[in-house]
Formats: structure tokens, C-alpha cells, sequence
């Protein structure tokens, strides 16, 4: 999103180191979301939009208190909700922000062709870099969450930035700055993750939400965005949080060893038909040359 | 020697010493128009394959054009190979002779073409690279409209969002592969073939070297036609 | 609130019921969430719906509209049955050992003593205490029974009890003001009640020596009444009537009451309820209910206790304050009636006299009426008050009849009212039936609406259903006045805890839009020369007004602020403290106002806001030395910058904090003086010893479990009654279903439903998160966000008429209808009443025919208040927009 004065980690598509990579360190930033005090007020979007520059979307009933199915372009921050039936039959109504999570391990820049599209700052920070997106889509199938998407008219892909502006001014988030009740958090990794940890742990205790518990999956090497679950074994009640996200080994694949595979290949295929022509030469017609000879 | 340059029809002029057309203008107007949309996706391609190549980009006007073309491009040479099938859909059939000729291949790659079985128009690598092309095409065709429109394969069937991108890299790497065999073979190895694909014309005795059946039977219909039969 | 916003953080249990603070009070919210994070509390939601306050919550009921006396009334019961009571707090600062007079009967045929079928009045000569001593050990002479006595009719009964009472903080947005401090005198004139008053001759009176017994055990002392009157909610008859399954309401009531386990005080439990709870035609008595359980279970005047109305509006509260009520002035006086011949007469009709047990003490901070009258009195009017004139009184308006919200309306429909200014509300979506509304504004001379939006009221013609030839039949002529919006205005807001806070300007207000109080100005000006130049019947009360602002045509907010404050007309001097201040200063509170015309002040209440030092309003100190969220230097509190009403009660009668960690006030034993975190509420030098009531507004000092006379005008405890529109008869008393004293309105646009008709679904309205009322939909952020209406329909209903989510249904009640989008959910579920399955379903009130996606045709343009049905509270006439029958089919 903005061109930020924070130092950078990794890359997407760069031939080489990023200057940030082993050379700075910087606590890592995070959002707590505590699901068990969201109460779907929706501030958080229109914190969003209104710092973000985003404006009137038309919208559609759609038998929920949901505002669209899912974030768009310039929709970046999304309550989802579901009216979920315990397994004692009473109905309960789940609220989950639903935004970038921005992975330690982040799928969309693993998926990312274009150089520098794709930003991961040394806080952690997940940031595309517009001027440098191609609008290939890449990343939509390197996302596990499903998140980066596509602005037709400008032909780049959007999502949330974790407010990189206003982080690398020493600010919070702007959802975070808006949520009435507390239920967002920002601070450290390590600060968000204790924060999390005690949150369940009283709800385990004193609530007795046995399976309350900490969203930080283990498969994108934890997020820069964690939750906490009053039922931590069933994340996609919550509209749709991947049990188990992790970049998909397709993209893994694609972006590792076939990558080389492929290029060993093409190199391959280059040597071989050169040394094919060293060893063996063109085919000559032997007609052919004493041709200018015969008539 | 003499030699007319109309090349509108197909007109033996001698038997030999003399020039025969082997591609109308049609057939080298498609060819190289498939050729340029194939390259056109190659380089692109390339770029969005590997960072080390990402500079191919900046030579088609840079990555957010070369993104913006590449699939039109796509789509275009998949039309041109549409055509160049219809037109040489039984040029390409594999026939008896070319099984022949398959199993004595390797005497081609070595140069020793007197080792080998005569063939028609095309020889069986030709062959063999215009129905990878084609299927080829199908392929990308098919997987790059779920790149393109990856946004409307919905979440729940994302698996196909993992398929096209699988698809597309297979597919794309086999062209890529036939490709450089025949720029090398067209260009370096068969002396004449990369003149026959820009001016249509080879000489009798390269006709009747490489494509001998096919030498044949041009011939033979020049004669009945001259014989009035 | 009796506490406030912050101080629900210092709560351990939470009863969530007849509001939805989750969805319309987010902010204010934070706090109930603040509670569960930091000290565990527990949580219970108790709701038509499940919502999103629900969704936090730790147990939810789903409870039928209009049943919420029943289901507290069992929680009383609960209470008392398993001991759950705090003894010492119940008997000492409660009426609860107060004996009631012979003749008191309890409704269990669901009259009290004293009803007049002919008037649907009570006298309520019976409702009170018996005068006399310590009657402890006493046999009864007769144990209050069934039935009722006849007895004479009785308006106007002598309001001898004011305010004061645990529930007094209004409550109702739009209309209405704290139940004890309204509606006394007028408790006949419920609906359709526009007829005279009648004078009284002589009113009854409590007694100046209350009879008690300190045991409880005396079969006419109002714990025993308060036994006997809810032993009749068994959790059978609970689950019958508000269609809660016995375990589950069982289980809410152990877990409330489960802060007074064994008897131990330091726990403390809060009530939170807002439009939910007084959108009834009994809704002054649910809020009763619930102050009867607190003082029970000794939770007022704690911190993270009280009963807590959530206002809906920014300003509510300071609407209600300032007497934006027909039957108040500001700071909760009575207004006078034609009774009222002179000033003594009517203070000596609305000051009243202590009452109490003999050897007890009472503040009876009412008893300073007369200072608080003359002092405002001598704001308005300023030289022209005078002694010998009775301070101006002759020149206030004295109000002889029911002019509340509906009555406006009513009278407008029938063509008495010919026109209206509207200002700061849209009268015609607040409704009830809305199309009554639209076709009483058809019958108006003019209407002048003040509004930063064209809204619904200033379009009224363009409602569905006017036809372009009605419409040339419309002669009203609409004068449409540009307004300032709330940013573009400075001055103050009083929140649901009574903090006023004072905002500056952001923007100035658009192209030619004026400020309300310059408009008002200019009109009262324009009026003032009138009367000047061609005279009048009684131009005085215009022409003498004080209007002492510093720009006459735009009074500066500041300037209005200190005139509400008061100020010194003479110089004055404490006796005690020879403390002295100079005529034309500003006072430093209520307590140096004086009836001989040296003070002057606009709202007593209001008194310290601006003082000497300055506007206390735009004070933003964050101190908070003992870590409860007192904050005393963040804006200013009304009464005196206290945050929580009535703490002398978080004390024990020794002047203890019942809870050492929560310590609110305290008696310094060496320094003979009250002193705390919090100001003090109570006389700061009342020895323990002298047994003085911390219920100060009360002349008996103490909480009232039992309301004695004119309190209430449906009885002295709460009874459940019936909706007017019910599915079911009352369980309790089938004759006598719905409330006695609740009149229905007569014109030929008052239908109202029954079963048998064919209505049998319950209706009930909300409002949403995304949505502020009727304006938000002007704005593109919230449309987005709901961008259309919508019912809310339970699965199962829907799955029985054949309704899928997102098709469109008509809702038809008695009235009108209301067409809208299906959201079919799980969160309403079916219920049995009474044997019967009955469905709910839920509407939004946010749409209308004026708005974003309205004007381009993209929402059906029906308001909800069509539905509703005119029938009000007979103690704050506010409407009963909650609980009532409809139809619903595919539209």
C-alpha cells in the first residue's frame, strides 16, 4: 500500500536477498481478535473503509446481518457471522473479523511473479505493493484464507495492509482504534499471544468453554492476526477459518522445485539440441549442393 | 536455373533441380502468426515463471502489460492453432509410413537420413510437435481461464484454482520443450526448412530428401494434370 | 442509570433483559465486557430475540414479548424462597417492614383494592402505610385478601411521593420520563384521557409515623405483601407465561441471585434495561419489578450494582432532565395543575412531608421543592418574580390534562391540534401507527419540521398509499427549517449516567442551515413583538420573559448553561461556613438555592455544572485514584458530580462498605463526616446512630418495595398483565388480562387485534447496531452495512407459511401493514404459552420511504410503526411498540 519507511524482510518474485532479510530485527506485530467479545458492531468496517479512502458499495440483503459474502477490493474487513447450533442444541451467533491474517509464511508472496509486488516488512507486516502488481492473481491461489482481491478497473489485487501507515507511525490499526468493546487488540507477537493465552485460559476456568482456545495456525507459521475460539476445534464455524490453512503444495511446488525442475529442463533442452548440432551438425542435402553445378 | 515465384498453387517445375511449394501463403501466415502469439506467451510467460527471467517483461512493455496481453495472446494462439488444425488436420494424421519411419528415428537424430524409411508431408517429429501443440493449447487455454478468472472458481472448489495452476505449468513446460526442438530443428539442423516456412518454396531434391512420399505424389499430380488425366 | 457507564465494570452479574446494549449502545457496552475480563462476571441475557448482546452472554433466555413482571417476579420469589436476601440492608433501608394499611388487597384476581370499573381507576386510599409504632410480635388482624373493594374515584390523588425511588432514572427515548417522577395527578388520564382534572378535595396523605416490624414477620408488613404477591410466580406459572422452560429460568434466577448465596454482602449484581422494558403498557411496573429485586438482593446504591436505564438517544436523558415532558419541569418538579390556585397551594401539594418510623431519620431532600420552584421561577421571569406576584407562578401554564405524545397525536387526528413544530425527531416513523400519524398531519394547518434530512414527517404525503389525487387534497403547508447537525453544534449531552459533557463545534453547519436555537429564538422574538405591538389575552408570561443572553437572535449555549446552573441575585453567606457569594456569581451547587428570591435557577439538578470556575462539562481529567471509573474530574455528574446515586446503601447501617474492596463512601468516625471516592449522596454529617435512610428522595428515606399511593397508577407491586395485544388470556387472572388502568384509544384508526381475528403472531421492534433511527439511512456508510428492511422469522414459522430467506412478506397488524425481506433465522425460536405454540417474529424500525436506497427505489418504503399499535403506560405514557399481534404471509 504505502511506500513505508519500515525495513523489509522479504520479497516476492526478487532475484536475490531483500535488504531487510538478517539484517534487522523488529518485534513483530499483531491484531488479537477475541471472538468471545465481538459483538458484530461492524465499526471495524467502517473504520476501515473511511481511513482506507473507500467509500459506497452497493450492498443486498442476504438473510444475515452479514454485510456481503465476502471482502472485496475495497472491502478489506469483514465480520462474518453464522448462527451455529451447539452440541447441546442451543443456538449461538459466531463473529469473526475476517481479514488478511498476514502470515509468517505468507502464501500470496510465495505465489507472487512480480518483483517487489509483494512485501513482507520485518514487523511481520504482509503488504502489497501496487505499483509493482501485475494483477496476475497469483496470490488468490496462494492464499489460504482466500483474501487478496482484484480491482477490474485498476487490474492490481487489494487487501488488508495491517494499516502499514499507521503502524509505522507508532499508531494502531484503525479497526482496533475503532472496536468499542475491547475485543480487538495490537502489540507484539509475543505480547497478543500471552494476551490470547490468558483470555482462553480464564474462559476454560472460570466460564467452563472447555474448548476455548488460540487461532495461531502452525501451518503458515502462525499469523500476524490470532483469534481466540470459545471452540478452537472447529475454526470453520466461524465462516470458514481453515482448520489447518498452510500455503498450498501446489503453490509450494510450483514456486520451489518446479521452478528448477522446469528451468533444468528448458536449460536442458538448449544443451542438448546445441550439442546435438556440435555432434552431428545440419543435415545437408548432398544434391542440394553440387546443385548450381548441374544444369 | 529458372523459377517462378508464384506460389499460389502448388506447381511442380521439373522434376528436379526444380522448386516446389511446400507452404501456401495462408499456411505461413498462420504459422507465423501462431508463431508470434506463441512467443508473445513464451516470454511473458517466462517472466511470470521466474524471477530470473522477470525481465523478459520489461522488453513486452512491463509486467503489468505483459499480464494485461498475456491471456489475449493466449487466446489468439489458440485460435491460430484452431486454424492451422483445420488446415492440417490430415496432413497430421499419423499414418503407416510414419510409424515406420518412428522406429528408425534414431538414424534422423544422427544424420543418417539414407537409413530411413521415406515419409509424406510431414515427418513424424512434425507431426508429433503440431498435436503437442494443439493439445498443448488446449490445456493452457482451458487452465488459464481459471488463472484469469481465478476469483470466480469459488472458494469451496479451489482445488480446480490448484489444477489450472498445475495444468498450466505442465503444459506450458512440454510446448516449451517441443518448441526449442523445433526452432533448432527448422532453423540450425534442417538446412532450407526455415526458408520453406517464409518464402513456401524447397527445392525437388530437398522435397525428395525429407519427404519422399510427399515428393512423390506432388509430382505425380503435376503430371497427371499436365497429362490431362 | 442509577450508577453509570464505567461503573459497570465493577460488577460480578449482569441481567441483560428489555435491551440489547450490544447493538445500541456499543461503547457503553465495553464495560459489561470489561467486567467479564476482569472479574469474571457472569453474564445473563434474557431476550424476545437471541442478539448480539446475547451472543457474550454466559446463559441466554428466549422470552415472549410483554412477560418480563412474570419472569421477574419469579426471580423474587427464588430469592425469597432460598434466602437469597440481604437481610440487614432489605430491613434498614427498605420499606420492607413498613405495615400497610387494613383494607390493602392484593390482586389476585388481578385488581387491587380500590378499582373503579366505571373510571378504570383505583382509589388508592388503601396503598398506604399504617400509621402508628413497633408492631413487632403483633397478631394481624387481617391478612390482605382476594377481591377488591369498591371505592370512590381518585384523580388527582395527592402526590406525596416523588423521584427518588431506585427506578427514577427515566427512560424512555421519545416520550416519557423516570416512572415516580411523572404522572402523579394524572394517573386517571392513561389514554384517551383528555378530560379536565378533577379537583380533590382532600388527598390522602402517607403518615408522618410509619407502623413497622423490624422482624418482617407481621402478616401486613410489605415483605410479607411483597411473600404473598409473588408466591403465586412458581417457575411453573413462570414458564407458562413468558414460555421459558422451568429448568432454564431456574437456572438464571440461581445464578443472579447467587450474589446474595448465605447472606454474604460483598457480592454485587447490576440490571441494565432500556426501551425493551418500558415499550409496554405495564412498562413502569417491569422496571419497578426490577428495583424491587435489587433492593431485595441489596445491589443499589453499590458499585456494579443499581438498575441502569440505557437511553437510547445521545440526549435522552437530558430531554427528560429538562422537562421535555408535559407533566415536569426541569429537575423532575411537578408541573402545576388548575388546581394550583397560588404558588403555596401547589408547593404545599408537591413538597412532601417525611414519613417513617418513629425513632428513623429521613433526609427527604423533596422537602426543598419550594427553593428549587422559586429559584426557577425567578430564572425565567428575573425582576418580573417578584413576592407579591407568587415569583411569576401565575404565569406557567398549568397543565389540565394528559398531553403526552399519543394525546398530540390523537388530538391532531381529530382535528384539534391544527398545527405542529417538529424538531430533532420524525414524529411520523416513531409513530405508534404511523398512519395515524400521516393522516392526522393531512388534517393540520401547518407543520414546521427543523431537520438536517427531508425525512418522513416533513414528506408525510409521499407515504405508500397516497394517491397523487389524495395528495391535491392536502392542505397542510410545510415549513421545512435547514438544522445544524450534532457536529455542527457546542453545548452539552446528558448520557444514560447522567455525566453532562460538553462538546465544541467541528464544523460550522452547511450552506443556510440555522442552529435550533437560534430558530427557536427568532421565533420567540417575533411572538414577543406581536404581543408588543397588538397585545393579547395574557401577554405577561411572553413579554416578561428574561432573555438576559449576550446575542439575543443566537443565545450562545454557554449562556443558556449558567442560566440553568443559577446564580446569586443577592449576596449570600453559608451560616455554617461563612462562605459567601456575590450577588451575579455563579453557585456552586443546588444546595445554596433559597425560596425568597435571592437565587436564581434554571434546573436545580443542573446546579454546579457552571460555576464560578468555570464550565465543569468540558472538564476531561482521567484521575481515578481508587481504580473504580469515578472519574470526578471527567465532565460533570448530575446531582452534585456524584457517579453513583444513593451510595450511603453500599454502606452497613454502621457506615461500613459492605465490600472493603469496593469502597464507594464511608462514615469517618473522627472528622464526624461522610467522606468517600465518590461524593457522597446523602446529609454529610448524618451520624450512623441516627438511623438517617440513604434513599433520600424518598420522605421515608428508604427504598420503596412497596409504592405507596399515587406512586403508580396500577399498583403499589407489580402484577403481570397481559400486552393489549396478547396471543394468550393471563394465566394469573384470565378476567382481568390486560392492565386495568390502560385505556385503548377510540378513533376509527385505533383497532386493536385479537386471536380470534386471525392475528396470532407476536411482533415485536428493535433497533440495530448499524442504524441511528430513522436518518442513518441518508447516510452511505450505514446503508451499506443493512442496506434494506428486513423481518426476522424463525425457521420454523417460515418453513409453516412456506417462507424462504430473502422473499418478500407482508406483515399485517390491526393497523396497516409492512412489507420487507424474510431473514429467516435460528435465533428466534417457537415457544409455548400456556400450552400454546406461539411464534415471534422481530422487525427493524430503521427504513422508511426517505433515505439512500428509498429514493432510488430499492426498499419497499413501509415503516415499521405502521404495525403498532396507540396504547400507552399509564405511568410515562410511552408507547407500547413491543408485543403485539400480526399476520404474516408471502408478499
Amino acid at each position: 500500500m504505502s511506500q513505508s519507511t519500515l525495513a523489509i524482510r522479504r520479497i516476492s518474485a526478487h532475484a536475490g536477498a531483500a535488504p531487510g532479510e538478517n539484517v534487522e530485527r523488529d518485534e513483530l506485530v499483531c491484531k488479537l481478535i477475541d471472538t468471545t467479545t465481538c459483538i458484530g458492531c461492524k465499526a471495524c468496517e467502517v473504520a476501515c473503509l473511511e481511513w482506507n479512502g473507500y467509500t459506497f458499495t452497493e450492498t443486498v440483503f442476504d438473510n444475515s446481518y452479514q454485510t456481503m459474502p465476502e471482502t472485496t477490493w475495497n472491502y478489506w474487513n469483514l465480520i462474518k457471522f453464522n448462527e451455529h447450533e451447539r452440541e447441546d442444541g442451543s443456538i449461538t451467533l459466531l463473529m469473526r473479523k475476517d481479514q488478511c491474517m498476514h502470515c509468517a509464511d505468507p502464501g500470496c508472496l510465495a505465489a507472487c511473479p512480480a518483483d517487489g509486488a509483494i512485501v513482507q516488512y520485518t514487523n511481520g507486516i504482509v503488504d502489497f505493493q501496487q505499483q509493482n502488481c501485475i494483477g496476475c492473481g497469483y496470490c488468490v491461489s496462494g492464499c489460504p484464507f482466500d483474501i487478496p482481491k482484484f480491482n477490474p478497473t485498476t487490474k492490481k489485487m487489494f487487501k488488508c495492509t495491517l494499516c502499514v501507515d499507521r503502524v509505522s507511525e507508532g499508531l494502531e490499526p484503525a479497526c482496533i482504534k475503532s472496536c468499542p468493546t475491547g475485543c480487538l487488540h495490537f502489540g507484539t507477537k509475543d505480547d497478543m499471544k500471552d494476551l490470547a493465552e490468558t483470555r482462553a485460559k480464564q474462559l476454560r476456568e472460570n466460564y467452563g468453554i472447555e474448548k476455548a482456545g488460540v487461532y495461531d495456525p502452525a501451518g503458515v507459521n502462525g499469523t500476524g492476526v490470532i483469534y481466540v475460539l470459545h471452540d478452537i476445534t472447529n475454526p470453520e464455524a466461524y465462516g470458514g477459518l481453515p482448520k489447518n490453512p498452510h500455503v498450498p503444495w501446489v503453490v509450494r511446488i510450483w514456486k520451489g522445485p518446479a521452478k528448477w525442475i522446469g528451468n533444468l529442463a528448458m536449460l536442458g533442452g538448449l544443451l542438448g539440441v546445441t550439442l546435438h548440432y556440435l555432434r552431428y551438425g545440419p543435415k545437408e542435402i548432398d544434391a542440394e549442393k553440387h546443385e548450381g553445378e548441374k544444369p | 536455373m529458372s523459377t517462378t515465384h508464384v506460389i499460389s498453387s502448388r506447381r511442380p517445375v521439373g522434376e528436379s533441380g526444380g522448386r516446389i511449394v511446400r507452404y501456401t501463403l495462408s499456411e505461413r501466415v498462420h504459422h507465423w502468426l501462431g508463431a508470434l502469439f506463441y512467443i508473445y506467451c513464451l516470454i511473458t510467460g517466462l517472466a511470470f515463471w521466474s524471477p530470473y527471467m522477470y525481465w523478459l517483461a520489461a522488453i513486452v512493455g512491463g509486467g503489468p502489460t505483459a499480464r494485461f496481453w498475456h491471456p489475449w495472446f493466449g487466446l489468439a494462439f489458440t485460435v491460430s492453432m484452431v486454424w492451422m488444425y483445420k488446415m492440417w488436420d490430415r496432413d497430421m494424421r499419423i499414418t503407416e509410413p510414419d510409424r515406420r519411419w518412428s522406429k528408425a528415428m534414431e538414424y534422423y537424430v544422427k544424420n543418417e537420413d539414407e537409413k530411413l524409411p521415406p515419409v509424406g508431408r510431414f515427418n513424424y517429429g512434425q507431426k508429433l510437435f503440431f498435436w503437442l501443440m494443439l493439445y498443448g493449447v488446449i490445456l493452457l487455454v482451458i487452465s488459464g481461464l481459471g488463472l484469469w478468472f481465478v476469483e470466480s472458481i469459488p472458494w469451496s472448489l479451489r482445488w480446480l484454482r490448484y489444477i489450472a495452476v498445475t495444468v498450466h505449468v505442465i503444459a506450458a513446460l512440454a510446448t516449451i520443450g517441443g518448441f526449442i526442438i523445433h526452432v533448432y530443428m527448422s532453423t540450425a539442423m534442417v538446412r532450407g526448412g526455415f526458408a520453406a516456412m517464409v518464402r513456401g518454396e524447397v527445392s525437388a531434391i530437398w522435397a525428395k530428401t525429407h519427404h519422399r512420399l510427399w515428393y512423390e505424389q506432388v509430382t505425380k499430380d503435376t503430371r497427371d494434370s499436365a497429362q490431362g488425366r | 442509570m442509577t450508577n453509570g457507564w464505567i461503573d459497570i465494570k465493577n460488577t460480578d452479574m449482569m441481567l441483560i433483559m428489555g435491551g440489547n446494549p450490544a447493538e445500541n449502545h456499543p461503547c457503553g457496552f465495553k464495560w459489561a465486557i470489561e467486567a467479564k475480563r476482569t472479574r469474571n462476571a457472569k453474564m445473563i441475557v434474557v431476550d424476545p430475540r437471541f442478539t448480539r448482546t446475547a451472543a457474550t452472554s454466559d446463559l441466554f433466555c428466549q422470552i415472549r414479548a410483554g412477560a418480563d413482571i412474570a419472569f421477574l417476579g419469579g426471580v423474587v420469589r427464588y430469592a425469597i424462597e432460598n434466602n437469597r436476601i440481604a437481610k440487614d440492608y432489605l430491613i434498614n433501608y427498605t420499606n420492607a417492614a413498613f405495615i400497610v394499611k387494613e383494607g390493602f388487597q392484593l390482586p389476585e384476581d388481578g385488581l387491587y383494592s380500590g378499582f373503579d370499573a366505571g373510571t378504570q381507576t383505583y382509589d388508592k386510599s388503601t396503598w398506604n402505610y399504617e400509621e402508628g409504632g413497633d408492631k413487632s410480635g403483633e397478631a394481624a388482624t387481617a391478612a390482605p385478601a382476594r377481591g377488591h373493594t369498591g371505592g370512590a374515584t381518585a384523580a388527582n390523588a395527592n402526590a406525596a411521593s416523588t423521584g427518588g425511588s431506585a427506578a427514577s432514572q427515566g427512560q424512555q427515548p421519545g416520550s416519557g420520563s423516570g416512572p415516580g417522577l411523572t404522572g402523579q395527578g394524572y394517573t386517571g388520564m392513561g389514554a384517551g384521557g383528555a378530560k379536565a382534572m378533577e379537583p380533590t378535595k382532600s388527598a390522602p396523605t402517607l403518615p408522618g409515623k410509619v407502623a413497622y416490624d423490624l422482624t418482617l414477620q407481621h402478616p401486613r408488613c410489605v415483605f410479607q405483601l411483597l411473600k404473598q404477591q409473588y408466591s403465586r410466580y412458581t417457575p411453573e406459572m413462570v414458564e407458562r407465561i413468558t414460555g421459558v422452560p422451568k429448568d432454564q429460568f431456574l437456572k438464571a434466577a440461581d445464578t443472579f441471585t447467587s450474589v446474595r448465596k448465605d447472606g454474604d454482602m460483598k457480592k454485587v449484581g447490576t440490571i441494565m434495561y432500556a426501551v425493551g422494558w418500558t415499550q409496554h403498557s405495564f412498562g413502569t411496573q417491569i422496571i419497578r419489578t426490577a428495583a424491587i429485586l435489587q433492593l431485595m438482593l441489596g445491589n443499589i446504591g453499590r458499585a456494579g450494582g443499581g438498575v441502569n436505564a440505557l437511553r437510547g438517544h445521545s440526549n435522552i436523558q437530558g430531554a427528560t432532565d429538562m422537562g421535555g415532558v408535559f407533566d415536569i419541569w426541569p429537575g423532575y418538579l411537578k408541573a402545576p395543575n388548575p388546581t394550583d390556585t397560588d404558588l403555596a397551594t401547589y408547593l404545599k401539594r408537591v413538597t412532601p412531608t417525611t414519613s417513617k418510623p418513629e425513632h428513623w431519620d429521613s433526609f427527604n431532600y423533596w422537602s426543598n421543592t419550594p427553593k428549587f420552584t422559586v429559584s426557577f421561577l425567578k430564572a425565567l421571569y428575573g425582576d418580573a418574580a417578584t413576592k407579591e406576584n407568587d415569583w411569576a407562578f401565575n404565569y406557567m401554564p398549568k397543565v389540565d390534562r394528559n398531553y403526552s405524545w399519543t394525546q398530540i397525536w390523537d388530538a391532531m387526528y381529530r382535528g384539534n391540534v391544527k398545527g405542529m413544530f417538529a424538531f430533532g425527531m420524525n414524529g411520523v416513523a416513531i409513530g405508534p401507527d404511523s398512519q395515524k400519524n400521516i393522516d392526522a398531519l393531512k388534517k393540520a394547518e401547518f407543520l414546521v419540521v427543523g431537520e438536517i434530512y427531508p425525512d418522513e414527517t416533513s414528506e408525510f404525503w409521499k407515504s405508500p398509499g397516497v394517491t397523487p389525487d389524495e395528495m391535491k387534497t392536502i392542505n397542510t403547508t410545510v415549513y421545512r427549517l435547514p438544522c445544524a447537525g450534532f457536529a455542527e453544534k457546542d453545548g452539552s449531552m446528558t448520557n444514560s449516567a447522567r455525566w453532562l459533557q460538553w462538546k465544541n463545534v467541528a464544523v460550522p453547519p452547511p450552506g443556510d442551515c440555522r442552529l435550533d436555537q437560534d430558530i427557536v429564538a427568532q421565533i420567540f422574538l417575533k411572538v414577543r413583538d406581536l404581543y408588543q405591538s397588538e397585545g393579547g389575552k395574557f401577554p405577561d408570561p411572553i413579554l416578561k420573559l428574561t432573555w438576559a443572553y449576550t446575542n439575543t437572535l443566537h443565545p450562545a449555549l454557554g449562556d443558556l448553561a449558567k442560566e440553568l446552573n443559577g446564580k446569586a441575585l443577592a449576596d449570600l453567606t453559608d451560616p455554617k461556613t461563612q462562605i459567601t457569594i456575590k450577588r451575579g456569581q455563579q453557585l456552586p451547587g443546588f444546595a445554596w438555592l433559597k425560596d425568597d428570591g435571592t437565587t436564581s435557577c434554571g434546573n436545580w439538578i443542573y446546579s454546579g455544572c457552571w460555576t464560578e470556575a468555570g464550565n465543569q462539562m468540558i472538564r476531561r481529567g482521567t484521575e481515578d485514584p481508587a481504580g473504580q471509573g469515578i472519574y470526578q474530574n471527567w465532565a460533570w455528574s448530575w446531582p452534585a458530580n456524584r457517579r453513583v446515586l444513593y451510595n450511603r446503601a453500599s454502606c452497613d447501617p454502621s457506615g461500613k462498605p459492605w465490600d472493603p474492596t469496593r469502597k464507594q463512601v464511608w462514615w469517618n468516625e473522627s472528622a464526624q463526616l461522610w467522606q468517600g471516592n465518590d461524593i457522597p449522596d446523602f446529609k454529610p454529617d448524618s451520624n450512623p446512630k441516627d438511623h438517617m435512610g440513604p434513599f433520600i428522595m424518598n420522605p421515608e428515606g428508604v427504598g420503596r418495595i412497596f409504592g405507596p399511593l399515587a406512586a403508580f397508577a396500577d399498583g403499589p407491586f407489580p402484577e403481570h398483565y397481559e400486552p393489549i395485544e396478547s396471543p394468550v388470556q393471563n394465566p394469573l387472572h384470565p378476567n382481568q388480562s390486560n392492565n386495568p388502568v390502560v385505556k385503548k384509544f377510540k378513533t376509527a384508526a385505533d383497532k386493536y387485534a385479537t386471536p380470534g381475528d386471525g392475528f396470532n403472531i407476536i411482533c415485536t421492534t428493535y433497533r440495530m447496531v448499524e442504524h441511528y433511527h430513522y436518518w442513518t439511512k441518508n447516510n452511505p456508510m450505514n446503508v451499506q452495512l443493512v442496506p434494506e428492511a428486513f423481518v426476522e422469522i424463525p425457521v420454523e414459522l417460515a418453513q409453516e407459511l412456506g417462507i424462504k430467506g430473502n422473499d418478500k412478506v407482508k406483515v399485517t397488524s390491526a393497523r396497516s401493514f409492512y412489507i420487507a425481506k424474510a431473514f429467516v433465522t435460528k435465533r428466534i425460536r417457537p415457544m409455548t404459552i400456556d400450552g400454546k405454540k406461539v411464534y415471534q417474529i422481530g422487525i427493524p424500525i430503521h427504513q422508511g420511504y426517505r433515505g439512500i436506497q428509498e429514493d432510488a427505489d430499492r426498499n419497499a418504503r413501509t415503516i415499521a410503526n405502521r404495525l403498532s399499535p396507540t396504547v400507552t403506560d399509564p405511568n410515562a405514557y410511552t408507547p407500547e411498540f413491543k408485543g403485539f399481534l400480526v399476520k404474516l404471509e408471502k408478499a
